[in-house]
């Protein structure tokens, strides 16, 4: 679990890692490109400013009088007035990064065939070595403000290089170009390091003009320019370009399309240090809170695996626990089964085992009494011991039907069975009873009273309860015999006045053997009830102790109704 | 009557005013010139920042100065000549003078005007005045040739004044059509300023009778 979970974490943390590396490089080229984009975006308004400011200068009535109304000599002194806000001739005022950025650092004038107007006093005007105003020529003159870079060379190896803007100088006559002015700018910075590491510089001639970047990087960046520029197809590009150990973004872009001038490149460099030295400082951060994540990860998956399992162990244990309990119980019921099976047995053994003797017994006694040399007091003693194995029997017949019903041998053969002649027959032999204290009986059953039984043992019941209500009766009290439907069932109450039974004793009646502390002189042996209630649940009914208080008690059996049978047919 | 009636008539009246011994001369000279389409579309000008285009603007129709080159006797005329500034432009925008005349430049407009002109016949500069201005500013031409005037403030003010040594002028209609009369009888040369790089020219011989026919070119 542990081992998965690290697994899974420390191959997220490597994927995450070189997507973030990926990322920041992608988010770093992208800010490039837009910073570059803003920057340029800068410049082209500048340009736009300047271009306008140039257009109103070649607007100017006094210029257009010196150059279409034949007073060059009026031209630049003209011009110079004209000017005088929009140039500034001192060298040494553009030192200073982003001045005069505005300014002209010098102006010139191209007549029709685009060739220089050499001014008369080069001081007004900027001073240009000859190869350097001469390259300020256009050739054909513009119809349209045109920008060109030129290379200047200011002594002992510097360079500089200006932006130059040749504005075209419409007659106010035919409406053709008749002249231009040429205005020399200082180029615009780019970035000039101090903008995240962006610097810019100017791709010219096969050479550029970068002062930012060190000599080496410079001259391998130079070399490195050269075939890309002239290669690109269109007038852009970009690459990736190391120099010693620094790396760096370069992106070019063709100043001035379409111009009369020598094809020109801004070049962006973006120095990749700040971009690795933040993948490294990532890198780092990604390994501590890796190594946190996958020390969590432990600890978690520890946790969670410990939380996981202690169910599952508690759960075994448990299982253990209770397969034991199981085994226990299963081996106790095994050997109580094996008891039950034993004592029914024995008691089903000793039923068998002891009818035949009491038969005998009976046969013997009852052979006896019908000798006549016995005296009167012998017989009634022959008479009571013939009436004892009736008892015997009786108890013996009690004793094998229990022994069949705990063996679960016992089957009720249901039919539908009429209460009420049964009662009848029950209360014709009870009458007969030599102990009838004249027992007042009220019976109230209806005239057919149909059950679902077997007649044996439903007659067996209701012999035991009416037998018991003889038994623990007053002397001239009160049996009362009740049975009526309630819904499906057939409910039979049996109330005998007598004393009550004890509350405590009260659910223990229907225990076997039990015999209730009331009936000490009673005849019995304490399975009447517990056969009887066993025999109503056989039967689906039930049976219990309805009422019991101080000269009443009161059973109540209940069976199951059912329709009576069909008369057969043909029957007469 | 018609417009060349007139001009024919007008043309006359100035001939036999400023030269009252050409009275008998009774050749002459009409045709037409062909005249270059105007580089924009003329436009009446009401403000100054709609009518600006490309520092180029031309109220008027192109006009041909029509004139017989030859040496003639001739005083300029004492009451000076006028180019006003009305509407930010020039009225006229091109005006015709026998050398020695005087050209007042009244102000009609209610802002600053500076009319100058840097070409070699008459270099000049008014400076910056109003309409209010007394005297009227006013230049003396006395050497021949074409004079551009430009305003200093509103830079698509142009005019031309064509300095003539010749008293034998006229300004075509906006068809070329000139008619020009009172002319004495020999061979000249009829030239046509048409603009200032284009000047069409044309030998005649003029004689008394029925008016010569020339058209240039």
């Amino acid at each position: 679990m542990m081992l998965v979970v690290s697994a899974a974490a420390i191959s997220t943390l490597i994927l995450t890692q070189r997507n973030m590396a990926t990322s920041v490089r992608r988010d770093f080229q992208r800010d490039f490109e837009s910073r570059l984009a803003s920057l340029q975006a800068v410049q082209e308004v500048r340009h736009a400013v300047i271009a306008e400011r140039c257009r109103q200068l070649a607007r100017k009535p006094r210029i257009h009088a010196a150059l279409e109304d034949g007073a060059l000599d009026l031209l630049y002194p003209s011009a110079r007035d004209e000017l005088i806000d929009a140039t500034n001739t001192d060298e040494s005022a553009f030192r200073e990064p982003g001045a005069y950025a505005l300014r002209a650092r010098y102006y010139r004038f191209l007549d029709s065939r685009g060739r220089v107007i050499v001014p008369p006093n080069s001081k007004d005007v900027g001073d240009l070595s000859a190869a350097d105003e001469s390259s300020l020529s256009t050739g054909l003159l513009p119809d349209r403000p045109q920008t060109g870079y030129i290379r200047r060379d200011l002594g002992g190896g510097s360079h500089i290089v200006d932006e130059v803007i040749a504005m075209p100088i419409v007659s106010s006559e035919s409406g053709e170009p008749i002249a231009a002015i040429v205005l020399g700018f200082k180029p615009p910075a780019l970035g000039g390091g101090g903008d995240g590491g962006l610097t810019g510089g100017i791709w010219l001639d096969g050479h550029l003009d970068f002062p930012t970047l060190a000599d080496t990087a410079r001259s391998d960046l130079e070399a490195r320019l050269a075939p890309a520029v002239t290669s690109s197809d269109g007038d852009h590009g970009g690459f990736e370009f190391s120099s010693g150990k620094d790396s760096y973004l370069v992106f070019f872009k063709r100043l001035n399309p379409l111009s009369p001038y020598p094809p020109a490149f801004e070049v962006s460099v973006l120095s990749l240090a700040e971009s690795l030295a933040l993948q490294h400082r990532l890198a780092w951060e990604f390994a501590g809170v890796g190594a946190l994540v996958l020390a969590f990860a432990f600890l978690a998956s520890h946790i969670l695996s410990r939380r996981l399992s202690a169910p599952v162990e508690r759960l075994a244990f448990d299982s253990r626990e209770h397969r034991e309990h199981w085994h226990r119980a299963q081996a106790a019921l095994e050997s109580t089964s094996r008891e039950l099976q034993r004592s029914a047995r024995f008691s089903a053994d000793a039923s068998h085992q002891l009818k035949t003797p009491v038969t005998v017994l009976r046969a013997g006694l009852e052979e006896l009494l019908a000798g006549e040399h016995l005296r009167p007091e012998e017989r009634e003693e022959v008479s009571s011991l013939v009436h004892q194995t009736f008892r015997l029997a009786s108890v013996i017949e009690d004793l094998l039907l229990l022994s069949r019903m705990d063996a679960g041998r016992l089957q009720i053969q249901f039919s539908s069975l009429n209460l009420t002649p049964l009662f009848e027959a029950l209360l014709d032999d009870m009458g007969a009873m030599p102990d009838f204290f004249g027992l007042d009986v009220d019976s109230d059953v209806p005239p057919a009273l149909w059950v679902k039984g077997e007649k044996g043992y439903v007659s067996l019941i209701l012999q035991n309860l009416i037998e018991n209500a003889r038994k623990y009766n007053l002397t001239k009290g009160k049996i009362r015999i009740s049975a009526i439907e309630d819904g499906e069932w057939a409910i039979v109450t049996i109330g005998n006045t007598g004393p009550a039974i004890p509350p405590a004793s009260q659910e223990h009646i229907f225990e076997r053997f039990h015999r209730g502390a009331v009936g000490e002189n009673v005849p019995g042996h304490g399975i009447g009830l517990n056969l009887a209630r066993e025999l109503a649940r056989l039967h689906g009914g039930d049976l219990r102790l309805s009422v019991s208080d101080e000269n009443w008690t009161e059973f109540e059996l209940r069976f199951r109704l059912a329709p009576p049978p069909e008369p057969k047919r043909g029957a007469s | 009557m018609t417009p060349r009636d007139l001009i024919r008539a007008a043309a006359l009246a100035a001939l036999v005013a400023l030269h009252p011994e050409a009275g008998l001369a009774q050749a002459s000279v009409e045709g037409r010139v062909t005249l270059p389409k105007a580089p924009h579309a003329p436009v009446m000008n009401q403000r100054y920042g709609i009518i600006s285009h490309e520092g180029v603007l031309s109220p008027y129709p192109p006009l041909a100065v029509v004139y017989l080159e030859g040496t003639f006797s001739a005083k300029p005329p004492e009451k000076p000549a006028q180019m006003a500034q009305r509407d930010l432009n020039f009225f006229p925008n091109i005006l015709p003078i026998l050398v020695g005349t005087r050209v007042e430049f009244p102000n009609l407009d209610d802002t600053y005007h500076n009319i100058f002109s840097y070409s070699p016949a008459k270099r000049f500069d008014l400076g910056r005045y109003r309409s209010d201005e007394r005297p009227i500013p006013s230049e003396l031409f006395d050497v021949a040739g074409m004079v551009t005037l430009r305003c200093d403030i509103h830079e698509h003010m142009r005019a031309i004044i064509l300095v003539l040594d010749t008293p034998h002028y006229v300004l075509t209609d906006p068809q070329g059509v000139f008619s020009l009369g009172g002319l004495p009888a020999g061979r000249y040369v009829l030239k046509a300023w048409v603009n200032s790089r284009t000047t069409l020219e044309k030998p005649i011989e003029l004689t008394d009778g029925p008016p010569l026919h020339a058209d240039l070119p």
